[in-house]
C-alpha cells in the first residue's frame, strides 16, 4: 500500500501543467469575480446587514409595534439595559450555559473521541467505535423540541417523572424532587444537562474526523515506547486535532450565547424568571413586551457580546496557527 | 355527574342566553348581510382560526363557511393555526401582504388592545352599525370588543366580534367528596375544611399549575372573593391605582402561601403545566381542580371511572371570565367588507346554535334549543354568574406580559422565593412598570 503512494504523488505532479494550461488567462479586469460576488453581497445585506441594523437603530427608539410611532429614546434603552435586574440574571446564565454546551461536551468530546479512536477502534473493531460514535450522536438529529418534551416527562415532579422513579427504586424511599420548578439551581441543572446531552455527540464526530488524519503507526510507536494512554492522548491527540478544537469552542460558544430552544422548552424561564436566558429575554419582549425597541437593545447587546467573542476567538486562533508555523 | 358524550355541548348557549336575553337582535334571523345573490362569485374571503376541527368552536366556523359560500357565491380560503403561534405572529402577519381577510384572535389589554392601538387591525364601529352585533352583545360580554386609543378595552371603538362566552370554577370528584363524607363547599369555611379533611387522609386536595394559568386565576378568584366591580374596573381598566397591599391582593396571596404551608396545594405545582394538573384530576388523583369552562367538554369525555360535579366558587360574586375569542379583520385585509358579512354570519341563530349543541357557550343561541343535562347545568352555573353580573375578565390582561410575570410570582409564592408581602409588592412592580405608561 505505501509503496503505491509515492507513484500517485509522481502522477498527480505530472498532470499539473497540462490542467494549468486548461485555465484561461485572466482578462486583465476583475469585473468577473464581482460579478459572482454580487448576488451573495446582495443576499447577505438583505438577510444580514439591514436587519442588523435596523435593529441596531431600533434599540435607540422607543416603539410599541405595528403601525404605532417611534420616539426616540437616546440611551434610555441601553441606560434601561445595564440596571434590568432579569437582563442581568439572563447573562449570568450564559455562564452555565457555556459550561453545558462548549466546555464539559468539549472536555468529553476529547477524551471520549480519543478512547474510541485509540482504544476501542485499534483493540476491537473500527465497526464498533463508528457505531459507538452514531450513537453520541443522535441526539444531535433530535428535534430539540422533541427532546425537551421528553425531559419534561423525565423530569415531571412528582413521583410519575421518570427520574423521581428511578431515584425512589436505587433509594427505596420516595423521591419527588420538583426538577424544573423547585429552585433555580435544579431548574438550570436540568437545563444544563439536556445541553449536554444534545451537545455531546458534536465534538466527538468532529474531533473523530480529525483523529482520521493521525496516522495510527504513530501511536503504535509511542505505544512500543512505553507511554500510557493519557501520554498518548497529550502527545499526539491534542496537537493533532487542536484546530478543530478551536473551531468546536467557537461555535458552540456562539450558540451557547444565543441559547433559546432548551429554557422555551423545558421550564419557559422559571421557576421565577430564574433561567432566563438573553435570547429568551428578548423573545419574550418582542412577542409580549409593549417596547420593541428595549427588545431590539437585548438582541443588539446579545449581538454585540457574539462578535466580540467571535473575533476574539479568531485572533487566538490564528495567533496559534502562526505560532506553528 | 358521568361521563355523556354529547352532552357538553349544549351548555353554554344556554348561558348565553342569558346573557342577551335583554337585547333585542337575539331572536331575529340571521345576517341580515346574506343577500343570497351570489354577487360575490369569483371573490375569495381568507379566514383564519385556531380552533380544533372537532371543537364546538371548529364545528360552528365550519357551518358559518359553508353558508357564506351559498350565500355570497365567494369562496373561503380556510388557513388554520395554533393559538400560540397566532399570538406570537399576529403583529407582524396582520400588517403584511400575507394578512388573512378576518381571523379570530385573543381579546384583552395586551393582545387585541395592543393590535387595536398600534393600527395593525381596523376598525369595526361601521359594521357593528350596518349590522346591529352590538345589540347582540350583553355587558361584560362586549367590554373586549372594544378598545381605546392605549388599547384598553371597555371603552373607545369596535375592535373585534365575540361570539361566545367562557368562565372559571371548581371542578370537584364526587367519588372521593362522598369517600370522606364532605358536601360540595358552598362557604370557604367548609371548602377549607373539606381540605384540611383530604390532606388528613394523605390526600392533596387542590390541583393547580403554577408555570401556566391556573394558578394566577386562582390566585384573581381569591382576591376578585373581596373585591366590587370597582377594583375590577382599576385593576383591569385602569380607572384608579391598584393597592398592592390592599385587603384583595392581600388576601389573595397569603390565603394561597397559608394553602401551601397546610399542604392544601403541593409545591410541586410550581413545575407544573395546566395540562400536568387537568390530568392529575381527570386520573382521579386530585378532587380538586379550579379551571375554565374549556375543560369541560375534554372532562365529560375523558373521566370514565368517577362521577365529577363543577361549581362555583364560594361567596364571591365575581368570577373569572369574559366573552370568548374574538373576530376581527386585520388592517391589511384586502376585503374588509365580505369579511364583516362573514363574521354576521358567525353570530347567526344557525351557527350559533350549532356551538351551543356542540359544546361551546354562545352569546346569541335560542335557549329552548339546548336541552342535554350537561350542557344545562354548565349554564346554570354559568347564569349563576351572570345574574350577578360577576364576570371579571382575566388577571393577566392588564399588561401584555402580566401573564409571565403572574406565572413567575406563582412559582415563587410556591417555592417560598417569595411571601405574600413581597410577592405582592412584585406583582405591583411588574403591572406599575407598564400602567404609568398608559395613563
Amino acid at each position: 500500500m505505501s509503496s503505491s503512494l509515492p507513484l500517485v504523488r509522481e502522477q498527480r505532479r505530472k498532470r499539473r501543467p497540462a490542467e494549468a494550461a486548461r485555465i484561461p488567462e485572466r482578462s486583465g479586469s476583475k469585473l468577473g469575480y464581482w460579478l459572482y460576488f454580487i448576488p451573495g453581497a446582495i443576499a447577505v445585506g438583505i438577510v444580514i446587514f439591514y436587519p442588523l441594523v435596523r435593529n441596531l437603530r431600533l434599540s435607540f427608539f422607543h416603539w410599541k409595534g405595528g403601525r404605532a410611532e417611534e420616539h426616540f429614546a437616546g440611551l434610555d434603552n441601553w441606560i434601561a439595559l445595564f440596571s434590568d435586574h432579569e437582563f442581568l440574571q439572563s447573562f449570568r446564565n450564559i455562564f452555565l450555559v457555556v459550561i453545558a454546551m462548549v466546555i464539559i461536551p468539549t472536555l468529553l468530546g476529547l477524551i471520549i473521541s480519543a478512547l474510541l479512536f485509540d482504544v476501542v477502534g485499534r483493540r476491537f473493531s473500527g465497526k464498533l467505535s463508528s457505531f459507538l460514535r452514531a450513537t453520541y450522536y443522535l441526539p444531535q438529529i433530535l428535534p430539540i423540541a422533541v427532546a425537551g418534551v421528553m425531559f419534561s416527562w423525565i423530569l415531571k415532579p412528582n413521583s410519575d417523572g421518570v427520574l423521581n422513579q428511578f431515584l425512589s427504586a436505587i433509594t427505596g424511599s420516595t423521591v419527588e424532587i420538583n426538577w424544573l420548578g423547585g429552585s433555580y439551581g435544579t431548574a438550570m441543572g436540568s437545563v444544563m444537562v439536556l445541553m449536554i446531552w444534545i451537545q455531546i455527540g458534536y465534538p466527538i464526530v468532529i474531533f473523530m474526523a480529525a483523529l482520521g488524519r493521525v496516522e495510527p503507526q504513530l501511536y503504535e510507536a509511542a505505544e512500543l515506547d512505553g507511554a500510557n494512554w493519557f501520554q498518548r492522548f497529550r502527545a499526539i491527540t491534542l496537537p493533532m486535532i487542536r484546530p478543530e478544537v478551536f473551531v468546536v469552542a467557537l461555535t458552540t460558544t456562539i450558540a451557547a450565547l444565543k441559547v433559546f430552544a432548551p429554557v422555551f422548552i423545558l421550564t419557559g424561564g422559571g421557576p421565577t424568571k430564574s433561567t432566563y436566558v438573553p435570547s429568551f429575554y428578548a423573545y419574550n419582549e418582542f412577542i409580549k413586551g409593549p417596547d420593541k425597541g428595549y427588545a431590539a437593545t437585548i438582541a443588539s447587546a446579545i449581538t454585540i457580546v457574539v462578535f466580540v467573542v467571535a473575533v476574539i476567538f479568531i485572533q487566538v486562533q490564528t495567533r496559534a496557527e502562526r505560532k506553528d508555523a | 355527574m358521568k361521563r355523556r358524550t354529547a352532552a357538553a355541548a349544549g351548555i353554554l348557549a344556554v348561558g348565553a342566553l342569558a346573557l342577551t336575553a335583554c337585547s333585542s337582535g337575539g331572536d331575529e334571523p340571521a345576517a341580515s348581510g346574506s343577500s343570497g345573490s351570489g354577487d360575490y362569485a369569483g371573490q375569495t374571503l381568507t379566514v383564519m382560526h385556531y380552533e380544533g376541527e372537532d371543537s364546538a368552536m371548529g364545528i360552528a366556523w365550519n357551518k358559518a363557511i359553508d353558508i357564506f359560500e351559498q350565500e355570497t357565491g365567494a369562496t373561503v380560503n380556510l388557513q388554520t393555526t395554533a393559538f400560540e403561534d397566532l399570538n406570537s405572529s399576529a403583529e407582524q402577519l396582520f400588517d403584511s401582504s400575507d394578512a388573512p381577510d378576518v381571523s379570530e384572535y385573543n381579546k384583552g389589554n395586551g393582545t387585541a388592545g395592543q393590535l387595536a392601538s398600534i393600527g395593525v387591525i381596523q376598525n369595526l364601529d361601521k359594521y357593528y352599525d350596518e349590522y346591529g352585533w352590538g345589540d347582540k352583545l350583553a355587558s361584560g360580554i362586549d367590554t373586549i370588543a372594544k378598545y381605546d386609543e392605549n388599547g384598553v378595552m371597555g371603552s373607545g371603538d369596535w375592535y373585534g366580534v365575540p361570539n361566545y362566552g367562557e368562565f372559571v370554577f371548581l371542578y370537584y370528584n364526587k367519588d372521593m367528596f362522598d369517600q370522606y363524607g364532605l358536601t360540595v363547599p358552598t362557604t370557604m369555611d367548609e371548602l377549607e375544611s373539606d381540605m384540611q379533611t383530604f390532606v388528613d387522609n394523605g390526600i392533596t386536595p387542590l390541583t393547580t399549575s403554577a408555570q401556566e394559568y391556573p394558578m394566577g386565576q386562582l390566585w384573581y378568584q381569591l382576591a376578585l372573593s373581596q373585591a366590587d366591580r370597582q377594583w375590577v374596573n382599576d385593576y383591569q381598566l385602569y380607572q384608579n391605582p391598584v393597592d398592592w397591599t390592599g385587603k384583595e391582593v392581600t388576601y389573595a396571596s397569603s390565603t394561597l402561601q397559608d394553602w401551601i404551608s397546610k399542604g392544601y396545594i403541593s409545591k410541586d405545582v410550581s413545575g407544573m403545566t395546566a395540562e400536568d394538573a387537568g390530568l392529575q384530576f381527570i386520573n382521579g388523583e386530585s378532587p380538586m381542580f379550579y379551571s375554565g369552562s374549556w375543560w369541560y367538554g375534554r372532562m365529560l369525555s375523558d373521566i370514565t371511572d368517577f362521577n365529577f360535579g363543577i361549581t362555583n366558587w364560594p361567596e364571591t360574586t365575581l368570577t373569572p371570565g369574559s366573552g370568548g375569542n374574538i373576530w376581527v379583520i386585520p388592517a391589511q385585509s384586502k376585503n374588509p367588507d365580505l369579511a364583516a358579512k362573514f363574521i354576521d354570519i358567525t353570530m347567526s341563530p344557525e351557527v350559533q346554535n350549532l356551538l351551543g349543541d356542540s359544546g361551546g357557550l354562545p352569546v346569541a343561541a335560542d335557549a329552548s334549543q339546548i336541552t342535554d343535562p350537561d350542557a344545562q347545568t354548565l349554564i346554570s352555573l354559568f347564569n349563576e354568574v351572570n345574574d350577578k353580573d360577576g364576570l371579571s375578565f382575566y388577571p393577566d390582561w392588564p399588561t401584555p406580559d402580566f401573564y409571565g410575570d403572574l406565572n413567575s410570582v406563582m412559582q415563587g409564592l410556591v417555592n417560598g422565593t417569595y411571601d405574600a408581602t413581597s410577592a405582592n409588592a412584585q406583582l405591583g412592580t411588574y403591572y406599575e412598570d407598564y400602567v404609568s405608561t398608559v395613563q
